[in-house]
């Protein structure tokens, strides 16, 4: 069968049993499996304990638990909403003002994770049920924890943009300054949305006074919650620092989260024993379902890899015969198709070395193009109907929310990242300027 | 008294289900520990374990596999549920054995690569290539039983699918109809 | 006739892919076609930790692994490429392996786990970079350094502290200082990981004198080859042995230039007071490499006999 032709049976097969509502990490692994079996014969079954070793011994991944761990601990504990209500205080007038400190706070743990499932399961495990208790419109919260969470891999430190330097050659620092302008221009932008969709529909964020049966704080319970979110922010302050002064790498900081968050709850006596197992048994199982789907998703990916899918790729993009631009786009393109069937990690590793020599020899930056590689590749992992971020978000999200919720909250906030996207296309100077400035 | 018979196998599967869940919750506070101590010995102490960062991956390898049957049974694995909960039960009763099956053949094929490797493991006595070296063996054996339970769990729920399809009764009563 | 996969130890993009992309055209326009050679590239499947173990299994033909990323699995191979105090002579190397039984124990060691072990290369050997210079010896004292396995435990014996840590978390951890230096697998290594950008000193001496990195295909795999077939792949693996050797040198000194030019900074050249602490703590490993297990024992008996 050729490789072609195997990409599409490979992605009917996925999209029958998405449908059917199989578990998705299961799905994947074990259309590889039996399609593996048809094509290959047993010895593809192989690849089962190599793609273990590679994804359950990933330092990396790591951040995963940890971070989740801090934000569960932080929620139990009462401290994470804490900092939600202190900033209500401060700015509750405002529509829409506790999701615009959500993309805040979703902003401080970017600067702190690398990939993309700490960034979106840290901050849902900390702000999607504040919002959601407050009677924010479901999309809407959903929506706004996906584009900060994704912020993880725009906001340096970030593991695809090492992982794009290391292989085209390129300056890391470079590529970690040129991210700066777009994601503050993402961050701008999700702002500015948010305030705009909740003028035009006030029924999505509705202020704290309009809620019925909401009593006014004594001046008692004023003061606690305020010193209870000034600590919170000031441990995401203490995670940040550690990891600037170099106490810990980005990883690590995660465990120096838990610690903090546990010292923050026993000094504010918010600490109850039956705290750690219940936060334990949550994390266990977000990081379970997390780890089911990327470990489901290695063995397809692999297995599509050992194929060849590569070299598809690759002649792809050296048959191209349009102007400079235009094959630039088309790259965009094709990557936003791989992220149908491939993950973050995946797509850098594939495409960077493939794609970023075509681009410099027209003429272009590779800087440049490597920033719209990871904007490109942040909505990748959130189109419908493959992404890792929509798994994520889903797996963070509470039961009655389904993926046709999940789907359509994301739309307009792909949108936005589509738009930032082209913004940096067309005028390069913004990724550009930053890095050229401070490292000449 | 074939029901009830089948009712004690669906049971005890939950249970066992359940306990190695609970106890990969308690993992969690450890492997934290585990990463922070790394900290404090490498930043304030100035000497760096040698043994903290294949024990926090052992860790991590536990927790994330033998959480996946309980996540399971939580029915909190990720799908993409839009035809899902549109069907009638019967329905997803047919899409559940369908899908639940090919997770199955998957776990399958992992339980039997893990025995595989075990046994290598063993012969050659693996470890893994820090200078702590610790054995591999242990992560298999942890492999097989998390892809067991995972195997014993998914089998649980086709065959309350089974029932439901044949007699259109659910055979365990607090099973919640809407499949999430 | 043959279809084989051969994958090697890089990513996609890095200069050293040509070599092994020559290997696989070799093998096919000796073999006149009769082998077709897919290459692929770390993470393409397979990533290098699980190379040995893919081959061994033969989802991979034919590999070329980096040995000290499986010294849990097969501690010989962390002998072979050479440890600290080892020579970087070809000459001498090529002698060790052909004249002085080194290759006949690899064959035996790789073929109990169903290898089959091929022409040896020899790549450029391995660095310390650092953020501050290194004046002598002493001043690896305390310093937190990147090294695993063999690497680690030799600077340990130089009074330094190993840290463990993935690659890509490298550079970051150079620049806020989590770490005070870092080996790279050689020079090249360290150029394409940026690790200049922030760690500006390169210590003039290398941690073993040269990198040996086995070629292996799977053994039933190659017993279905014909005999013939079998002599191609193994002249071609010579052929390859030899580009590697030029090609290595040269692309080391390109790395340095390139690295040079982003400002790289050499710390002084070592004291001969230090290339005997350097000695010394590469002695102690000898031995506790000996002791661990048989292999080993035998390769390092020799590597005595001949010095
Ligand atoms: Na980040
Ligand atoms: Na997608």
């Amino acid at each position: 069968m050729g490789i072609e032709l195997l990409t599409g049976v490979l992605l009917v097969c996925i999209l029958t049993f998405f449908a059917l509502g199989a578990p998705v990490g299961l799905a994947l692994g074990g259309i590889a499996m039996i399609i593996g079996y048809l094509t290959w014969g047993e010895g593809i079954y192989n690849i089962i304990p190599s793609t273990i070793e590679a994804t359950y011994f990933s330092f990396i991944l790591l951040a995963i638990p940890l971070y989740i761990y801090m934000g569960q601990l932080l929620t139990k504990s009462g401290i994470g909403d804490a900092m939600f209500n202190a900033s209500q205080m401060l700015i509750g007038k405002v529509r829409g003002s506790l999701a615009i400190s959500v993309i805040a706070v979703c902003s401080m743990i970017g600067a702190m994770v690398g990939i993309i499932g700490a960034g979106i399961m840290t901050s849902g495990s900390i702000a999607l049920r504040p919002m959601l208790e407050r009677g924010y419109d479901k999309r809407l919260a959903l929506g706004v924890i996906m584009a900060g969470g994704g912020l993880g891999i725009l906001i340096p430190p970030s593991i695809p943009m090492i992982m794009f330097a290391a292989t085209t050659h390129n300056s890391v620092g470079r590529m970690f300054l040129g991210a700066m302008v777009p994601a503050l221009l993402m961050i701008c932008l999700l702002v500015t949305y948010v305030i705009v969709s909740c003028r035009l529909n006030p029924d999505k964020a509705p202020l704290l006074e309009e809620q019925e049966g909401v009593v006014a704080l004594t001046t008692k319970q004023k003061f606690i919650t305020a010193r209870d979110g000034f600590f919170a922010i000031l441990l995401i302050v203490v995670v940040l620092g550690s990891i600037i002064t170099g106490i810990a790498t980005p990883t690590e900081s995660g465990a120096i989260g838990v610690v903090g968050a546990i010292v923050l709850a026993i000094v504010f006596k918010r600490f109850k024993m039956e705290m750690f197992q219940s936060a334990g048994l949550q994390t266990a199982i977000l990081v379970s379902v997390a780890m089911w789907i990327i470990f489901g998703a290695s063995v397809f990916s692999n297995f599509h890899l050992l194929m060849g899918v590569q070299s598809m790729v690759a002649d792809f993009a050296n048959g191209l015969d349009l102007p400079p631009i235009m094959i630039i786009i088309m790259f965009q393109i094709i990557m936003l198709f791989l992220g149908f069937i491939i993950d973050e990690f995946i797509i850098v590793l594939m495409c960077a070395p493939l794609f970023t020599p075509i681009a410099v020899a027209l003429g272009y930056d590779p800087i440049w193009f490597g920033v719209l590689m990871i904007i490109n590749i942040l909505i990748a992992v959130q189109t419908p109907p493959y992404g890792f971020a929509l798994f994520y978000l889903k797996g963070i999200a509470p039961p009655d929310v389904g993926m046709g919720d999940i789907y359509k909250s994301v739309t307009p906030f792909i949108l936005l990242n589509l738009v930032v996207l082209i913004i940096c296309m067309v005028f390069p100077e913004i990724v550009l300027w930053l890095p050229n400035k401070v490292m000449g | 008294m074939v029901i009830t018979f089948l009712r004690t196998v669906c049971r005890s599967i939950d249970m066992a289900v359940m306990l190695t869940g609970k106890a990969a919750g308690y993992l969690m506070p450890f492997l934290a520990f585990v990463v922070a101590y790394e900290v404090f010995s490498r930043y304030v102490l100035g000497k760096p374990t040698i043994w903290a960062f294949d024990l926090s991956l052992f860790l991590f390898g536990y927790i994330a596999a033998l959480g996946g049957a309980y996540a399971q049974q939580k029915r909190a694995h990720i799908n993409v549920d839009i035809l899902y909960v549109t069907v009638s039960h019967k329905t997803r009763c047919v899409f559940n054995l369908l899908s639940f099956a090919l997770g199955i053949f998957f776990l399958l094929v992992i339980f039997k690569m893990s025995f595989g490797k075990f046994e290598e493991a063993i012969e050659f006595d693996y470890r893994r290539k820090s200078e702590w070296a610790p054995p591999m063996y242990h992560f298999w054996v942890m492999l097989m039983v998390a892809c067991g339970l995972f195997m014993a769990q998914l089998g649980r729920d086709m065959l309350l699918d089974l029932y439901y399809l044949f007699t259109g009764k659910a055979l365990i009563e607090q099973e919640s109809d809407d499949g999430n | 006739e043959f279809n084989w996969r051969f994958s090697n130890l890089y990513t996609r993009g890095t200069a050293f892919g040509a070599v092994y992309e020559g290997l696989a055209k070799d093998i096919e326009t000796m073999s006149d076609g009769r082998i077709a050679v897919q290459v692929l590239y770390s993470g393409e499947g397979v990533s290098t930790e699980g190379l040995l173990g893919a081959v061994k299994a033969g989802l991979i033909t034919m590999g070329a692994p980096f040995q000290p990323m499986n010294a849990g699995e097969l501690p010989v191979g962390v002998v072979e490429v050479g440890l600290p105090g080892g020579t970087d002579d070809p000459v001498k190397l090529k002698a060790l392996f052909h004249d002085q039984g080194w290759g006949e124990i690899l064959e035996k060691a790789y073929g109990e786990q169903g290898l089959v072990w091929l022409e040896p290369y020899i790549q450029t050997p391995v660095y310390i970079i650092t953020k501050n210079p290194i004046n002598s010896v002493a001043d690896f004292k305390g310093l937190k350094i990147r090294a695993p396995g063999a690497y680690g435990k030799f600077l340990r014996n130089l009074g330094a502290s190993p840290v463990a840590l993935s690659w890509s978390e490298i550079y970051t951890s150079l620049a806020t200082g989590v770490i005070d230096g870092s080996i790279g697998s050689n020079l090249i290594d360290h150029r394409d990981g940026n690790h200049v950008e922030v760690a500006k000193y390169m210590y003039p001496m290398p941690l073993a004198g040269a990198q040996v990195l086995p070629i292996i295909v799977n053994r039933n795999a190659w017993n279905k080859l014909p005999e013939d077939l079998q002599a191609v792949v193994r002249k071609a693996t010579e052929n390859h042995a030899q580009e590697q050797l030029t090609k290595s040198k040269l692309w080391e000194t390109e790395a340095v230039t390139d690295m040079e030019a982003n400002g790289l900074l050499w710390s002084p050249a070592a004291s001969d007071a230090d290339k005997k602490a350097w000695a010394a703590a590469g002695a102690t490993l000898w031995d506790e490499y000996s002791a661990q297990d048989d292999y080993s024992k035998q390769l390092i008996d020799i590597l005595r006999k001949n010095q």
